[in-house]
């Protein structure tokens, strides 16, 4: 256990001295110096250009990936030379999801209120979500690596990414879906539930969390701070449930 | 000097969410857990904050930086789905496929449940909303 510890705690140490390391190096085109600002201004065009368009169409996933595919393109770097140069970015997906647990914790007395009825609707949401998708990509006739990056479709990319590790997926694949899914929902999911006639917030905030995430719940936000919260908890619940039972259902 | 306070409450709350991270890894690494070690951090933390009673200011505040630099942090795996090539177009159809229509079958699938099971029998019924 105490020798356990330490190796996790070396393994952290010895991905920082890699990153370390790649400052070190001369400066290229591959150097994080160069690498950091192309992600940090593909980012930072990627939000303005959402906030000036208000779409999730245009999630800051979205125009921030395309902006630094064109920098890669412009400087001439492939995929593997580009994941070096942002060794400082994965360094934080752990903690990232480790602060997930905050916004979790302010939600949880949102839940108090709606109690058990919630949480079984949470449980079987949780485990329609990727079933559904699967079946469909399965009777397409969609390879293995396709029907394992859906099982993560409906979870927050930070979780996703550290399942498809898990699941030995590819991480890349995942991420794309997350980010098409939780689009998908968070433009068609409002008009859908009320073409459904369902108008509680409460519910459409929740099914927006179990189903499109982080992308879903800012969404939610924009219909009204009670379902923002209902969308938020589902998000973070759906998250934690899904990374406990799926490695156990993959494996079986 | 509520600035150097600020700092240590920072330094603080960073140090607990990379502290929770790396035991989590370590948990799942000794009793060889089928889950990401992030996740059994995240839900050690939950847990320990739940016990606790209340949020630490500096975890708060470094929380909701972090979470705000999250499409950041994940920009690098994002950008490889234009590097993703040993698919073919058939997977590609059966992908976008379960994405669009899935995704709409489960919200409509999930909605409908949680009406049912929130509201009850009388789930048809309107006027219950309000009490937001």
């Amino acid at each position: 256990m105490k020798a356990e510890s330490v190796s996790a705690w070396q393994q952290w140490l010895t991905q920082l001295q890699q990153v370390a390391a790649t400052f070190a190096e001369p400066l290229s085109v591959s150097h994080p110096l160069v690498i950091l600002p192309l992600n940090i201004l593909g980012f930072w065009f990627g939000l303005k250009i959402y906030r000036r368009a208000g779409t999730p169409i245009l999630h800051p996933v979205v125009g921030g990936s395309l902006l630094v595919l064109a920098g890669l393109l412009l400087l001439g770097l492939d995929f593997p030379a580009y994941q070096s140069g942002s060794g400082l970015l994965y360094l934080l997906l752990g903690p990232a999801v480790v602060a997930l647990a905050i916004p979790l914790k302010q939600n949880l007395q949102v839940v108090r209120r709606a109690g058990w009825p919630l949480m079984l609707g949470l449980l079987l949401g949780a485990v329609l979500a990727p079933l559904v998708a699967v079946v469909i990509a399965a009777l397409l006739g969609g390879s293995r690596t396709v029907l394992v990056a859906l099982t993560t479709k409906s979870v927050t990319t930070p979780v996703a990414l550290a399942l498809a590790q898990e699941l030995h997926g590819v991480q890349s694949l995942a991420a794309g879906v997350v980010a098409f899914t939780g689009i998908v929902g968070a433009v068609c999911g409002p008009g859908l539930l009320r073409m459904l006639g369902i108008s509680d917030e409460r519910v459409v905030g929740f099914s927006m969390g179990i189903n499109a995430h982080a992308i879903g719940t800012v969404r939610a936000l924009e219909i009204s701070a009670l379902c923002g919260a209902f969308s938020a908890l589902a998000m973070g619940l759906c998250g934690a449930l899904t990374a406990l039972l799926l490695p156990v259902l993959v494996t079986l | 000097m509520p600035q150097i306070k600020n700092v240590c409450h920072w330094l603080l709350g960073a140090a607990l969410l990379l502290l929770f991270d790396v035991a989590g890894r370590s948990l799942t690494a000794t009793f060889a857990l089928p889950i990401p070690g992030s996740v059994l951090g995240m839900l050690l933390l939950l847990l320990a904050l739940m016990l606790f009673g209340r949020v630490p200011s500096g975890l708060a505040i470094v929380s909701e930086q972090i979470l705000r630099l999250l499409v950041l942090i994940f920009l690098p795996a994002s950008v490889g789905i234009y590097f993703v090539r040993d698919l073919s177009n058939g997977d590609w159809l059966a992908l976008v496929a379960a994405m669009v229509i899935g995704t709409l079958i489960s919200f409509a699938l999930t909605a409908l449940m949680l009406q049912r099971l929130l509201l009850g029998r009388g789930g048809r019924r309107r006027g219950e909303r309000g009490e937001g």
